[in-house]
């Protein structure tokens, strides 16, 4: 007994150290958004130890967030899509950025910057941009692949993957039916809901953290998927293909934000510092195939990347598409017709 | 002399203020939260309602509880079906101790090894281009791979898996205190083998079936990992809505006045189970 | 025995094995994705060493396994003494609460524990992770020590307290070197348990401290990769160590 009471204090003892040693970074980020090889650089560069959990959609990282609010520390770094910085910009789960302190700012594209959902960009700072779109294995799928409607083919049954985001899969049903994908009309979200029920049969699984995976292994042969995945895929199996639907391609934007309690605070701008780096940005465009918003990265970028349309869609694509906004308070409409949609089918 | 006197309150206490804290207020704390209403900001706010309770009697969430409840039955029967012919065999056709041993050591290691390693080792097995189809395929039984993954029969064939070892030992333990000699006598006043096992061998192992089916049942109830993995995230059970109320959806007392009606299930069936065993093997447990 | 039995017990240990074998030897595929066989390699197993991060989820879980399993086995053993010795006022709803606990779906331990630490805004992290480690740990152990004291002789007891022992010298010289072998079983399976455990991790954890089975669980909802084939092999490896250990502990045992 005398003995496990001293082990247990050196225990105890060792894991104080443990815990309280080092410069840590808490990243919570999109999974298969940041290479680890960029993070080995910057550990390397500055011996901070960077610890990394992953979400798929925003809903989890906002639940997620929210529920770490009442503690004392967050996460220190987080990557919402645009119409979720406004809405956690709104509940003071931000921390305001302090441009000042980073230098590289004036690299971004000024076309992305001062927009509603942040003006001056108090609270974010873009980082990768990109869209959700038809992603198909040409080895099985022939014949035009130009309308969302294609997914709705009964001979695409069980071969179709959607991605496990409640405002894409519904953004989908939207365009078809003629509204906005940031539709907040309750009637037109549940008629949405409707369309999408038509769908089911043909889905075969969710999956936002790395459709890649499942394209490349051809468990399906069709459906959404983001231009990243979609690239990365394609390097894999040559068959994979990437294609923008008519009716409008969904597009969005990720931002670098720092929840209000935040506890690393120098080694979080050390560490949006050098993702905006030219060089860095560029290396993170090319690995996972999604759009930077560093202006100063392009010319850096390798031609096949900066011409290759699924990574950096041309205007017209750009035009046709919808960028993803707040809906207010109607996300809640669109989730509960979400678990509607998992449960009833 | 002191320390005489220390002791027996101090393990008392101990044990008391432990469950307190981290059990008993907990769970007065969920099933407090279930007469509250959501909200937005804060998760809950302090207004009586029984608002969650009537919501999953709607048709949508009973549909839910139903499904849940099937797979679980199903799964549970699946495991007491294939398991308790094992058992037996193990139990009582093998003589030499070692032998028995090593046989029940083979089957505590899946025991031991974490279900999200055997769920994740069952894709490779079910998937397209996964082990049963490329044999199937290679032996010619089939033309075309079979969709065994991200569907109905993935997710009870990994139930299953996860829950076998948990219906095969205390079995196990039951068949182990089973006294050959009921069996013997039973034999020598004529019994033919039929008879033997209805009327003799199941009534005597009733304790560890029940047991083992209280485990698997339960296990099955709350388990959201396997079927988010195996079913391609599309199939919702009662796991997979609590664990969505928390962090996803944001509607704590939802999540907490489904948690508190698998409670009560948990009590009730243990209950039933008490009552039900009265002989001295009451509190048997796996080790 | 006969062949059909045997046929059928073979089958059934295949059931059980074959996907553990498939992953360990996947694990040696040189295919990035496990598709098709294309040769053996350990560059999964290289890549798994130097990924820092999880090395750091690694550590952190066997920290947490460590300390819970010790505590645990701390409390619980002490708890099992006093339920079977000390005839108190709801002794018997006390055994009752800790079967239920041990039966109930983690899921509802992982919320409760949550809305706990929220309601005290207590930081999500380390302590909260060790705190609620050590609650599901404890109906086991108490399962399993009072299990091995009920089959414990009383004679010994009263010949001790005859001879004047304290409650104390009881305890320490004559029941605990008895049950010893129960009291490390109890050890190394809340070891396990906590090793192994997602979901009540998955709720109480905090952003700085990740434990392994939650790495693996991102890990394995990308899809199928040999990496984690890899990864899954090396922490079946620990686990049939630990078992063999237990095993040995066991057979020991009076």
């Amino acid at each position: 007994m005398k003995y496990l009471r001293v082990i247990l204090v050196i225990l105890f003892f060792v894991v104080h150290l443990e815990v309280m040693a080092g410069r840590e970074l808490n990243v919570y980020i999109w999974s298969e958004y940041l290479p680890e090889t960029v993070v080995e650089k910057f550990v390397k560069e500055t011996g901070i130890k960077v610890n990394i959990s992953t979400y798929d959609n925003n809903e989890s990282l906002y639940a997620k967030v929210k529920l770490l609010s009442n503690s004392k520390n967050g996460y220190d770094i987080i990557v919402p899509s645009t119409y979720f910085v406004s809405k956690m910009r709104n509940e003071k789960l931000l921390m305001e950025i302090d441009q000042a302190k980073l230098k590289n700012f004036k690299n971004i594209d000024e076309k992305l910057i001062n927009k509603p959902f942040d003006p001056e960009n108090s609270y974010s700072i873009p980082y990768l941009w990109g869209s959700s779109a038809i992603c198909y294995n040409a080895k099985y799928v022939t014949g035009p692949i130009d309308s969302w409607n294609v997914l709705f083919d009964p001979k695409y049954k069980n071969k179709v993957l959607l991605t496990d985001d409640a405002r894409e899969v519904f953004h989908v049903a939207l365009k078809l039916l003629g509204y906005s994908g940031n539709e907040t009309n309750p009637d037109h979200i549940k008629q949405a809901y409707e369309k999408l029920k038509t769908l089911m049969p043909n889905v075969k699984m969710f999956n936002s953290a790395s459709p890649k995976l499942n394209y490349i292994n051809e468990e399906v042969i069709i459906g959404l998927n983001h231009s990243g995945e979609a690239y990365m895929a394609s390097l894999e199996n040559h068959d994979i293909k990437y294609v923008y639907p008519k009716e409008g391609a969904i597009l969005w934007m990720d931002s670098l934000a720092i929840p209000a309690n935040a506890k690393n605070l120098e080694e979080v701008y050390e560490f949006i510092e050098f993702l905006l780096r030219p060089e860095i940005a560029k290396e993170i465009s090319e690995t996972i195939g999604f759009a930077t918003a560093n202006k100063a990265a392009i010319p850096l970028i390798i031609e096949e990347i900066r011409n290759n349309p699924t990574i950096y869609p041309g205007k017209e694509i750009q035009e046709k598409g919808e960028f993803q906004d707040d809906v207010g308070d109607a996300i809640v409409v669109y989730e509960k017709y979400w678990e509607m949609l998992k449960f009833d089918h | 002399m002191i320390k005489k006197d220390l002791f027996r309150p101090f393990t008392i206490l101990l044990i008391i203020s432990w469950l307190t804290i981290f059990v008993l207020i907990p769970n007065l704390g969920v099933m407090g939260i279930s007469f509250l209403t959501r909200d937005e900001a804060n998760f809950i706010d302090f207004t009586f309602t029984l608002n969650n309770y009537q919501r999953l009697a709607s048709e949508i969430y009973l549909k839910v509880f139903l499904k849940t409840f099937s797979v679980a039955l199903c799964v549970t029967t699946i495991c007491l079906v294939i398991s308790y012919p094992f058992v037996y065999i193990i139990s009582h056709t093998i003589k030499n101790k070692s032998t028995k041993d090593f046989l029940l050591i083979l089957v505590i290691i899946p025991f031991w090894t974490s279900s999200l390693i055997r769920t994740y080792a069952m894709m490779l097995v079910l998937r397209v281009n996964g082990l049963l189809n490329s044999f199937l395929l290679g032996v010619g039984v089939i033309n075309e791979p079979i969709e065994m993954l991200y569907n109905w029969f993935a997710i009870i064939v990994g139930l299953v898996y996860s829950s076998l070892p948990f219906m095969i030992l205390p079995l196990y333990t039951a068949f182990e205190k089973l006294d050959h000699n009921y069996i013997n006598a039973a034999q020598d006043l004529g019994a033919n083998k039929f008879n033997v096992l209805t009327k003799v061998i199941i009534p005597l192992t009733k304790s560890g079936i029940a047991a083992g089916c209280i485990l698997v049942f339960l296990g099955t109830l709350g388990m959201f990992f396997i079927p988010e993995l195996l079913g391609g995230s599309k199939e919702i059970l009662i796991g997979n809505l609590i664990k969505n109320q928390f962090l996803v959806a944001r509607d704590w007392p939802l999540g907490t006045a489904i948690a508190t009606i698998l409670t009560i299930l948990v009590v009730v069936l243990m209950v039933v189970y008490a009552r039900n065993t009265k002989d001295t093997n009451r509190y048997q447990v796996v080790v | 025995m006969n062949r059909l039995a045997r046929l059928y017990s073979i089958l059934v240990y295949v059931f059980l094995y074959l996907p553990i074998v498939v992953l360990i030897v996947y694990s040696f595929n040189a295919s990035k994705y496990g598709t098709a066989w294309q040769g053996i390699t350990l560059d999964w197993y290289k890549k798994l060493i130097s990924n820092s991060g999880l090395i750091s989820s690694t550590k952190n879980s066997f920290l947490i396994a460590t300390l819970s399993a010790s505590i645990a086995t701390l409390i619980g053993t002490l708890s099992a003494l006093g339920l079977y010795r000390y005839k108190f006022r709801g002794a018997k709803l006390f055994v009752s609460v800790v079967y239920v606990l041990a039966i109930s779906p983690d899921i509802i331990m992982g919320i409760s524990l949550l809305i706990l630490f929220n309601l005290v805004h207590m930081n999500l992290g380390f302590y909260t992770l060790l705190l609620a480690h050590i609650t599901f740990n404890l109906p086991f152990v108490i399962i399993i020590v009072i299990s091995r004291l009920r089959s414990f002789n009383r004679n010994l007891i009263d010949a001790a307290k005859d001879l004047g022992a304290s409650e104390w010298v009881v305890f320490s010289k004559i029941i605990l070197p008895l049950i010893m072998s129960s009291v490390i079983s109890a050890w190394l399976l809340a070891f396990t348990l906590s090793l192994d455990d997602v979901v009540i991790s998955f709720f109480v954890t905090g952003p700085n401290f990740e434990v392994l089975p939650l790495t693996l669980f991102s890990m394995t909802r990308l899809g199928i990769k040999s990496e984690i084939n890899a990864l899954c092999t090396m922490i079946f490896g620990v686990t049939l160590v630990l078992i063999f250990v237990s095993h040995f502990v066991f057979r020991r045992k009076v």
